[in-house]
């Protein structure tokens, strides 16, 4: 039996369909709790943190941090949904292996279940970006490559989620990922305050987590900066570790659902 | 010309790590046929059917369904195969019908042909007033029809059941016999794993006794018992103090031990008067062999750990 993305055929999006299905039965659920965080990371950092630093790189607070808070209302949503929510999927209803038990293979499950979550981290990051918009912080038209950015990124984190879902054995394993990458993610990326502000080695490894490249760009194309071949470059990265990573996740979820 | 089997394994082994589970298989399931695995729990039957379906893969061996070899074209077979899992897999945030038409949309069932396959399939199960309860609300026997119909919605040539009616009370468990027995009139091939002897012997053409990995004997369930038991069996209940002495003073008759009954096998009734006769008011059965002598006698009384 063949692993892998080459492997995967369109029937992927019936994972997808199914878990667009079950979210539309539980909205009242899903919508209003993810929108929390970036809500209270606005208010907190944006307004309040903001009305001290004034400005930062040349803009004020609230426009500086406003792509880090995009950036993690899209990662952290995806994190989440293919953490704690494709484990339970997996494990505890079978939901798979009712699947996999049908034409759809275990590869497509594992995109399934990737491209689920990166949907869901872009709606999340969408909503977020309106509630931008009404603050009045968006006024240039770069904004509009905003979502698919976000889309990509909650794809990047989405696969890295799912190669450890498929990796541990029982759930408590997640508080490892969480404390250990997710968290440090969250707040190490430029999320907050600017990379370069760190210890050299602290920034070698912010830069190597993609969702560094992910906010520099988003942050370049919100304030309208000029786009320098380094941009490029990161743009690359941030492509070619989503495809590794999804190439990674999709092989181990075939292996841990076909024994 | 022969036919393919619908099923064929050769020398199939499944290994997980350091378990064997399955060793040196071989059997074949013709089509039309209720093929049925019984063994002890651990034996291998479910790695057995799993292997069937291609959510297992052989360590070595030939696994054929379909004439398709289960490693190359996996997809083909399960396209055509319906399975009722050992342990419900339902999704609980879905309701009833929509259980089954999310199943339908993995066959790339069209929504209006998955519409009226699943009025259908739940008319077929009696579930037709449940449509849309969530499946939390529903009781065991009703999430075990479920998934049954689920197994039907790409109308299956190969029905895959582990376990069917484990835990449902007699009027369900008639239900679903009757609703496989009108399945396989149909034409459809069925391969049935079950802990109820009796549900073998109605059910199934074939069966297959497996025991710690490996396959024990094969036959039909009348074959079988005509093979290994003789046809009379009296089932005495005794206290454990007088087991070692009706043991000793029976020897010259066949007998078995389970608990704290004893089970002599005769070739007539007459054979079991002296027994009767030397302890009348203990509690006994006198009945036709079954199946179940026969598994017991083959998979060992005692349980094993
Ligand atoms: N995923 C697995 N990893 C390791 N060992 C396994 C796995 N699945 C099954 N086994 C082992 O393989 C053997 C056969 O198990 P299997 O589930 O096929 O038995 P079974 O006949 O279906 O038993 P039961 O009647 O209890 O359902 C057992 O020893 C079991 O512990
Ligand atoms: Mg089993």
């Amino acid at each position: 039996m063949k692993a892998g993305i080459l492997a995967v055929t369109p029937a992927f999006f019936r994972v997808w369909r199914r878990n667009s299905q079950v979210y539309v039965a539980l909205l009242k659920f899903n919508i209003l709790p993810s929108l929390a965080e970036p809500v209270l990371f606005i208010t907190v950092f944006g307004l309040g943190i903001g009305s001290y630093i004034t400005e930062i790189e040349g803009v004020p607070y609230i426009e500086f941090v406003a792509a880090g808070i995009l950036g993690s209302a899209a990662i952290m949503q995806a994190t989440f949904e293919c953490t704690y929510g494709s484990f339970f999927r997996m494990s505890i209803q079978g939901t798979f292996e009712s699947i996999i038990s049908t034409p759809v293979s275990a590869s497509e499950v594992g995109l399934g279940e990737i491209s689920w979550g990166a949907s869901r981290g872009f709606v999340n990051s969408s909503l977020v970006l309106i509630i931008l918009f009404f603050l009045g912080i968006l006024d240039r038209w770069q904004v509009m490559f905003i979502p698919l950015l976000m889309f990509v990124a909650a794809f990047n984190f989405a696969a890295i989620a799912v190669l450890v879902t498929s990796r541990i054995a029982q759930m408590e394993y997640f508080r490892f990922y969480f404390a250990g990458f997710i968290l440090p993610a969250q707040f190490l990326c430029g999320t907050f305050f600017p990379v370069s502000r760190f210890p050299e080695a602290v920034q070698v490894i912010a830069w190597t987590i993609p969702f560094t490249s992910v906010i520099d760009i988003a942050r370049t194309l919100m304030l309208g900066r000029p786009a320098d071949f380094a941009l490029f470059l990161e743009g690359a990265w941030v492509f070619i570790s989503t495809l590794i990573f999804t190439e990674l996740a999709v092989r181990s979820m075939h292996k841990r659902l076909v024994r | 010309m022969i036919l393919p089997m619908v099923v064929a394994a050769k020398s199939l082994n499944k290994r997980y790590r350091d378990v064997v589970a399955v060793a040196a298989l071989d059997f074949e399931v013709e089509k039309g046929q209720c093929y049925g695995l019984v063994g002890p729990n651990g034996a291998g039957k479910t790695t057995t059917m799993k292997m069937v379906y291609c959510i297992v893969t052989p360590t070595s061996g030939s696994l054929r369904v379909f004439d398709m070899e289960v490693s190359l074209q996996p997809r083909k077979i399960k396209a055509r195969l319906g399975v009722v899992p050992q342990e419900n897999n339902l999704d609980p945030d879905l309701t009833v019908c929509q259980n089954l038409m999310t199943h339908a949309s993995y066959f790339g069932l069209s929504r209006d042909v998955a519409r009226s396959r699943c009025q259908e399939l739940l008319g077929f199960v009696q579930l037709s007033e449940r449509s849309d309860s969530r499946v939390p609300d529903i009781s065991g026997g009703m999430k075990r029809r479920l998934v049954l119909a689920r197994s039907l919605i790409n109308n299956p040539d190969l029905l895959i059941l582990d376990e069917p009616t484990t835990g449902l009370d007699p009027q369900v468990r008639h239900l679903i016999w009757d609703r496989l027995l009108e399945l396989k009139d149909r034409g459809i091939t069925l391969l049935l794993t079950t802990h109820y002897m009796e549900e073998a012997q109605k059910l199934c053409d074939r069966v297959l006794i497996m025991d710690q990995a490996n396959a024990v004997d094969m036959g039909s369930p009348a074959g079988l018992v005509r093979k290994h038991v003789p046809p009379y069996v009296l089932e005495l209940r005794v206290e454990r103090r007088l087991i070692q002495k009706i043991q000793e003073r029976f020897r010259h008759l066949g007998h078995q031990m389970s608990g704290q009954n004893v089970y002599f096998y005769g070739n007539s009734q007459d054979e079991f008067e002296e027994i009767v006769a030397a302890y009348p008011d203990t509690e006994r059965i006198m009945r036709p062999a079954s199946l179940e002598d026969v598994f017991l006698k083959l998979t060992g009384r005692e349980i094993r750990q």
